[in-house]
């Protein structure tokens, strides 16, 4: 089995896995990190999106080895140990989530989001979320949550 | 310390696990030495189950089980039976419910049906090991399409079940209806489909289950909705033991929409197998056989006919409707398009006659069980579609036909012909007020606009009548804590609807504690003794209206109690703003401080003990209740291309009392996505095998953010129902009900300067451009002619 090391969340991890292992089951089945979620197989859904190397990407369209030597973050790694990080607190305000399980991802791809445009305009953010789909909220209310999320980050 | 008062849109507690990851669902809990489970699915839409030669997958390593039919047959393991209420065939005779087994019994009739469970060390080893299990399938011809399933030479499902029929039903005034239809000016007829979808949770399903040999119990924890009644079933049915023998645990879970209700076939076999291993065992369904193995929703065929007169009232509505319910009867399979669809026919109007007749029909394909609305959504739909295409027959404007036959608000309390009883609403005035929020005539512009680039504007009206359902009692449990914690269980369960929040709302209001103390527990066969978990929007009509008598219960205690401090009789004290006051005296003590006091023996009467303020309440409905509202949707239409545009969504509804309106908001707004959806894109298509073509994301097309407009929604609280203490109507499904006619409507509206009358949904850019190139033609009686 090939080995692995790479930083998840700021942490160096190493180990050794299977070639056919995906990152997204790395990141849950492995390491333990179950804020990252699975909601299809075919790299449509978005719930899987972290951050490698900065960029958001859909961990299930990753085997584990490809992230080998980069630098990963999840959920669990942008959330402060207490309360919320400014756009998590926005989409608390805003009700911008019902069942949670798409949250991760879609917190993690409007972080990305914000970061390459810190003033999105509401038709970009939809655009932006296009690869991540909600079931329960009909996205309204995350659409507010990035826009008010961004102001706050814009200070 | 906050106060909450009940109206208030207030944030919600599970939020921050859910956004920092630390949410726990179904494929987050892991139990010791658990094994995996996979299941081996057929292949066929039809065939005869030969031979199992399972030797193969058993011969690897790491495979520790497989369970075939006849295994489960040997065991002696019942079927699951069908639940629906409604029972009878037209003739008074009982519906065909053939025996629903875990497994394929020597036989497969829908592709995607469980013929074996895989039991291996990793779920890897396991869906290799499917491969290697070889089952020889002699095919038989199948039936996918329920029209095609009642003629006489179609492909025989089921050897007792003669014509594929599992019900024949039908309500109102046949008669009465004939003889209107004599009378009137016009009768307008129109042939329609309303199209199988599935409701596509982002959590798919799954389910972890052990055995403890010493007791003889199992614990099962799963991604359903309803903890109780599947328990009922699998205890009673299925295994044949005590239901106390099973403890049903609901963990988070991402998403239900009613496909998450039903009895399926994965957790018994999981338990099953956990029993015989030993270990723990785990089963999580993918995506893909999440299309295969979840429940489809709505699928109706029907003909609509509207008995209307030349100054455009309406004198008698008509509907037969032919409905695939998949293979087997599943949970309420055969209620949705019967019963459920049958009540709410006719709308808000005032339908002086109207009868309703369906068929439920056994098909080639996956199981049909609740979809948000069950039934409502079909009715609506077929209401406003045969309204909007007669005035469009007839040359009446539309918005003004439908003002001049709503329902006015004198002539309730009314009983429909469908046995509805409707006993409060104004639905004029939630007509002009969405009206109003809409306001079409400011579009003039806007539509010239859009003309002149090419397209089209168009725009629609759709008055809504909804009536809740699901089991008629709940329980809500109050346990206080010595630290001033206050421990709620209810019955009745979120899926994402925030109940943590508005049950721990409703309980601080009522109590007048401060909101943080109230701890919620749900979905825990052990933490209530009855449940009726979520389904039929009740969440509020009855864990709510629990949630306010357990409270009133715990104040009558508390009264006593503070009478004994306050040394005052508890007939002289009220209690108002969380506090008991002596209107003699004046004295008070708050409801806090007579929580403490029951921890405190100092403080307490001899006679009490702590914990006294503790009770545990069953609420039972009387009757359901009746949410209503109106939906109007504007849109542009792209002539060329066939795509469409939705420009803007306005809502009023009537949900009687709003408890939290932050939280009725995201239930309406989630489901006018979900109606879009299926309006749109969302479609479940077989072949003539069949074999289901739309069975991943990438071929199922879910609305996106970029598809979903932002929608204006508003509350008519000038009637709230006597028909429950808290006056509320139930607000989960109304969202798909207005939805599906109102978008319809408005695209066809946008397209009538072509001559197009009619599109079946979904309205896919091919089909709108190819209704524009044929200029409209289309047969009204084109669809289920053959069945009538």
């Amino acid at each position: 089995m090939p080995k692995i090391a790479l930083s998840v969340n700021s942490q160096p991890v190493s180990h050794d896995v299977e070639g056919r292992l995906l990152l997204v089951d790395f990141i849950r089945e492995v390491l333990g990190l179950t804020g990252t979620h699975v909601g299809c197989d075919t790299s449509q859904c978005g719930a899987c999106v972290v951050h490698v190397n900065g960029q958001p990407v859909k961990s299930c369209t990753l085997l584990a080895v490809q992230a080998d030597g980069a630098d990963v973050t999840t959920i669990e790694g942008v959330s402060p140990d207490q309360g919320l990080n400014p756009l998590q607190q926005a989409f608390h305000e805003k009700h911008g989530l019902q069942c949670g399980f798409c949250t991760p991802g879609m917190v993690m791809t409007a972080m990305a989001l914000i970061e390459d445009n810190p003033d999105p305009s509401d038709a970009d953010i939809r655009h932006g979320l296009e690869g991540n789909i909600c079931r329960c909220t009909g996205y309204q209310n995350i659409v507010e949550a990035v826009r008010t999320g961004a102001k706050v980050m814009r200070g | 310390m906050t106060d909450v008062t009940i109206g208030q849109p207030v944030r919600r507690s599970e939020d921050e696990r859910f956004l920092t990851g630390r949410g726990r669902y179904i494929d987050d809990i892991n139990l010791e030495g658990q094994a995996r489970a996979v299941v081996l699915r057929s292949v066929y839409a039809h065939a005869r189950i030969k031979n199992i030669d399972a030797s193969g997958a058993l011969a690897m390593e790491g495979v520790l089980l497989v369970v075939t039919g006849e295994d489960w047959i040997a065991e002696g393991f019942g079927p699951m039976p069908t639940k629906t209420a409604i029972r009878k065939n037209r003739d008074g005779s009982e519906l065909s419910e053939p025996p629903r087994h875990c497994l394929a019994i020597g036989r497969v009739r829908y592709v995607g049906e469980p013929v074996a469970l895989v039991v291996a060390e990793t779920d890897p080893i396991a869906r290799d090991a499917l491969d290697l299990i070889d089952v020889d399938y002699e095919s038989l011809d199948a039936v996918t399409d329920a029209v095609e399933a009642l003629a006489p030479d179609a492909p025989q499902l089921w050897d007792d079940i003669p014509g594929n029929l599992c019900i024949d039903f039908e309500l109102g005034d046949r008669e009465g209806v004939e003889k209107a239809f004599a009378e009137a000016d016009h009768v307008i007829t129109l042939d329609l489909e309303n199209n199988r979808v599935t409701a596509v949770p982002i959590e798919p399903r799954g389910c972890v289950g052990s055995y403890d040999p010493e007791t003889d119990t199992y614990l099962l924890y799963n991604s359903t909705q309803n903890v109780h009644a599947i328990r009922d079933t699998l205890a009673e049915n299925v295994f044949g033991i005590d239901k106390e023998k099973i403890r049903h645990i609901a963990p988070d879970v991402g998403g239900g929409f009613g496909v998450k209700n039903s009895a399926y076939p994965e957790p018994p076999l999981v338990l099953y197998a956990a029993k015989k291993l030993g270990r723990p065992v785990k089963w999580i369904n993918n995506r893909s056989e999440s299309f295969l193995s979840d429940t489809h929703g709505r699928g109706q065929t029907s003909r609509v006919q509207l008995a209307i007169d030349n100054d455009g009232t309406f004198r008698a509505l008509r509907t037969e409707t032919v409905a695939g319910i998949g293979a087997y009867c599943w949970t309420i399979g055969p209620f949705t398009p019967t019963g459920g669809s049958a009540r709410t026919q006719g709308g808000p109007y005032d339908f002086p006659v109207m009868y309703y007749r369906s068929r439920a029909v056994f098909i080639n394909t996956g199981p049909m069980d609740p979809y948000r609305g069950a039934g409502r959504p079909e009715a609506t739909f077929q209401t406003e579609r045969i309204i909007e295409y007669a005035a469009r027959q007839l040359g009446l404007d539309p918005i003004e036909i439908r003002r001049k036959n709503l329902m006015r608000p004198e002539k309730l309390p009314h009983k429909t012909s469908m046995g509805l009883n409707i006993d409060c609403g104004d639905f004029p005035k939630v007509f002009e007020r969405t009206l109003k929020l809409a306001d079409p005539g400011s579009f003039a512009e806007r539509a010239e606009q859009i003309k002149t680039a090419g397209r089209r504007f168009g725009f629609a009206i759709a008055p809504y009548l909804e009536c809740t359902g699901g089991g008629p009692k709940e329980f809500a449990g109050v346990a206080f804590g010595a630290d001033g914690t206050v421990s709620l269980s209810v019955g009745s369960q979120s899926t994402g609807m925030g109940h943590e929040t508005s049950m721990a709302q409703l309980l601080a209001a009522r109590l007048g504690i401060p909101f943080e103390r109230v701890e919620y527990h749900q979905a825990d066969t052990d933490k209530t003794p009855i449940g009726g978990g979520h389904g039929g929007s009740r969440g509020m009509e009855l864990g709510g209206n629990a949630v306010a008598q357990a409270a009133g219960e715990v104040i009558e205690k508390a009264s006593g109690l503070a009478a004994h401090l306050l040394q005052s009789k508890a007939a002289d004290l009220t209690f108002e703003g969380g506090s008991f006051k002596d209107s003699g005296s004046g004295a008070s003590v708050s409801m806090v401080e007579v929580i403490e006091a029951s921890f405190d023996s100092e403080r307490l009467p001899d006679d009490l003990e702590p914990g006294c303020l503790d009770t545990g309440s069953t609420f039972e409905r009387g009757e359901i209740s009746i949410p209503n509202g109106c939906h109007a949707a504007a849109v542009e239409v792209d002539p060329k291309t066939g795509a469409i545009l939705l420009l803007g969504y306005w809502v009023v509804d009537d949900f009687g009392t709003i408890i939290n309106p932050l939280l009725a908001d995201g239930q309406v707004m989630g489901g006018v996505a979900q109606g879009i959806g299926q309006v749109l894109t969302e479609n479940i298509v077989f072949d003539d095998s069949g074999q289901l073509i739309t069975g991943s994301l990438m071929d199922y097309g879910l609305p996106r953010a970029d598809g979903v407009p932002d929608m204006v929604i508003e509350y008519y609280e000038g009637a709230p129902t006597k028909k429950n203490p808290l006056g509320v109507k139930g607000a989960g499904e109304a969202g798909c009900v207005g939805s599906l006619p109102a978008v319809v409507n408005a695209v066809l509206d946008a397209l009538k300067e072509f001559g197009v009358v009619h599109i079946d949904i979904p309205l896919t850019s091919e089909k709108v451009w190819r209704a524009v190139q044929d200029q409209g033609a289309h047969d009204p009686k084109g669809l289920i002619e053959g069945a009538l």
